[in-house]
């Protein structure tokens, strides 16, 4: 399509951008694997200086980083199977089953797609204040499972898939819970997989809702964690280990990522693309 | 039912707050106080309008009403939404933006402003930054082979990480003593820039690191984009000898303006929300240059205990958001529907 010149040097200046986009991960990775007395004369290393797992141990053995991880890895999953359940059923209710009140229910929901998080924190946290409920994983975990995202996303998905499959089944005498369980969840595994990712990392990466709700060191997850830590930059003696909390923080996700990318990108173009 | 009391309520919550005030640290009291948050909000004592403050701004923000009209006469805008947007536009910038604290007057709220000030000078500078490169990484990676799957997949990279370990890699990689930055600056004979505490830098600094981070999102749904453009529109183009331009402005852009629309009212919406890179890489510092709305009102509830208050000033930034997501679907979108 385009002349070859034009072709190497688009070549040229991709290739630049991704050593911009790639040297600060791999410059994370190799601090985290550096010895931390050898970063207090030099930290502009790309690979480790005096290689060691030290900081990763350290960081284990004492400390709150695994139960911040831990903390982490409950909200997280709990926050993804909670969301994927709802918005399956959900989504399947809105595309098939008619019944009363839907036609008031469908652009409520619409609706929440249009409120923005960020700027709804305060009642939100009033709500759980009244309850006393703050501190527990729990308040972590409510807010996010009502996702309006994933249910547009399922009832889309839902409604695509063709009336045949579903009259064929009532023909056998299927109830509809056995449809939904036996024919639809099966069907809809890879929306499931895409929605579920995105899910994750979203509430693996959250920050204001857990800073204004978990403020007991103990209930911090590894994200609000790891921006605690960061008061005070100007004491970088323990770099070593402020880069391997920062790996720990991000290593899942990563992993994640490159095992489902394709998931990953065909689930961004579903929940966005396709409003 | 799960939907209405985590995310519908809330907004309703809100707004009746705003009519309240109530105390974080004494939070079964509370008062109803009417108006009083939304007039501590934006009014002050001592002002005056003069027609001169801010100038420059509000001349750019008047002349908004050119394209409207040019809009309205392709048939692209409805009559109604023309005379909104003029009303609208001659209201913020001709007449608000020209309120200010007179001689010995003062804001109610110091900070309200500013840090709402703030975070539409983010919006103005990262929406078309972020965009506009992500539109520029898609049109380079739309092409087949092994090599873009892997760009593609690096420069989405980042988007996964959290904000606090993008905070983490920059910071230090920003820091004029340890950075690499820093070490890349003296190598080629310059001095190392403290980015992060010069006033005038340290905003367009934290567009840059949100470029990193967040530009793969938006390559890959311009991605999802071209690919729905017919590839034979091209052939045929070139073969009437139609050259590379011609070819991005009428067949490339047109075939992605849905796409283009969705990517800059999520890019301005997600802009508005800005708050972790900035609240915990400079706490809104240097002298308050990159205080924020949402830290502001974060402050205002958990450092002042004013939830009353800090509710009233949600409802602010919800309505503004909104609005501008609103009037973005009417004014681009005006030929589909």
């Amino acid at each position: 399509m385009s002349s070859r010149p034009t072709r190497t040097i688009g070549y040229a200046i991709l290739t630049a951008l991704a050593a911009v986009w790639i040297i600060p991960l791999i410059w994370m990775f190799s601090l985290a694997l550096s010895d931390n007395d050898a970063l207090a004369r030099d930290t502009t290393n790309l690979l480790p200086v005096q290689a060691t797992t030290d900081n990763f141990v350290t960081l284990l053995e004492s400390g709150r980083t695994p139960g911040w991880l831990f903390n982490s890895v409950v909200v997280t999953v709990a926050t993804t199977v909670f969301t994927l359940i709802l918005s399956a059923m959900a989504g399947y209710a809105f595309a098939r089953i008619p019944f009363k009140g839907k036609r008031i229910a469908f652009p409520l929901v619409l609706a929440g797609l249009m409120v923005p998080k960020e700027a709804m924190f305060i009642p939100l946290f009033l709500i759980f204040a009244d309850f006393e409920q703050h501190n527990t994983y729990h308040a972590l975990v409510l807010p996010r499972i009502a996702a309006p995202l994933g249910v547009f996303i399922m009832t889309q998905f839902f409604s695509e898939i063709p009336g045949e499959f579903e009259e064929a089944a009532v023909i056998d005498g299927a109830s509809r819970w056995t449809i939904f369980r036996r024919i639809m969840l099966p069907m809809s595994v890879p929306a499931l997989t895409a929605l579920g990712i995105f899910t994750f990392v979203q509430t693996w990466n959250d920050y204001l809702w857990p800073l204004v709700s978990a403020t007991d060191p103990d209930m911090f997850t590894i994200t609000t964690g790891l921006a605690s830590r960061q008061g005070n930059f100007a004491q970088a003696s323990a770099l070593g280990d402020l880069m391997a909390q920062g790996v720990f923080a991000s290593a899942p996700l990563l992993i994640l990522f490159f095992i489902f990318q394709r998931q990953v990108i065909r689930g961004i173009s579903m929940g966005s693309g396709s409003k | 039912m799960v939907y209405l009391i985590f995310i519908l309520y809330p907004v309703i919550q809100a707004v009746w707050m705003g009519f309240y005030e109530r105390d974080l640290l004494s939070l079964d009291r509370q008062e109803f106080i009417g108006v009083d948050n939304y007039v501590e909000m934006f009014w002050g004592d001592g002002l005056v309008w003069k027609a001169g403050t801010m100038w420059p701004w509000r001349i750019i923000g008047l002349l908004g009403i050119i394209p409207a009209v040019v809009a309205f006469r392709r048939g692209r805008l409805r009559a109604g939404s023309l005379v909104a947007i003029i009303i609208g536009l001659i209201a913020v910038f001709g007449v608000i933006m020209g309120i200010h604290p007179g001689e010995g007057g003062r804001w109610n709220d110091s900070q309200f402003w500013p840090s709402f000030g703030n975070t539409l000078v983010f919006v103005i500078m990262s929406t078309p930054v972020i965009v506009g490169v992500g539109l520029a990484m898609a049109l380079a990676l739309n092409r087949p082979g092994r090599l873009v799957g892997v760009l593609r997949t690096l420069f989405f990279a980042p988007y996964v990480l959290s904000v606090s370990v993008l905070t983490l890699i920059w910071a230090f990689l920003l820091s004029p003593q340890l950075g690499l930055i820093g070490a890349f600056w003296r190598s080629i004979g310059l001095e190392p820039v403290s980015w992060l505490t010069d006033p005038s830098l340290a905003m367009p600094t934290i567009v840059a690191l949100t470029l990193w981070w967040t530009v793969g999102f938006n390559v890959v749904l311009f991605l999802a984009g071209l690919q729905d453009i017919d590839e034979s529109q091209y052939e045929a183009a070139s073969l009437d000898g139609a050259n590379g331009w011609q070819r991005f402005r009428h067949i490339t852009v047109p075939g992605l303006r849905r796409t283009l629309l969705l990517i800059t009212v999520l890019q301005i919406i997600a802009s508005f929300q800005i708050f972790g890179q900035v609240f915990i890489l400079t706490r809104g510092g240097p002298n308050g240059a990159t205080r924020v709305s949402i830290q502001h009102i974060y402050e205002a509830a958990f450092r002042d205990a004013q939830l009353g208050y800090a509710s009233a000033m949600s409802v602010f930034l919800f309505v503004v958001m909104v609005g501008v997501s609103a009037l973005q679907f009417n004014f681009m979108g005006g030929d589909n529907r």
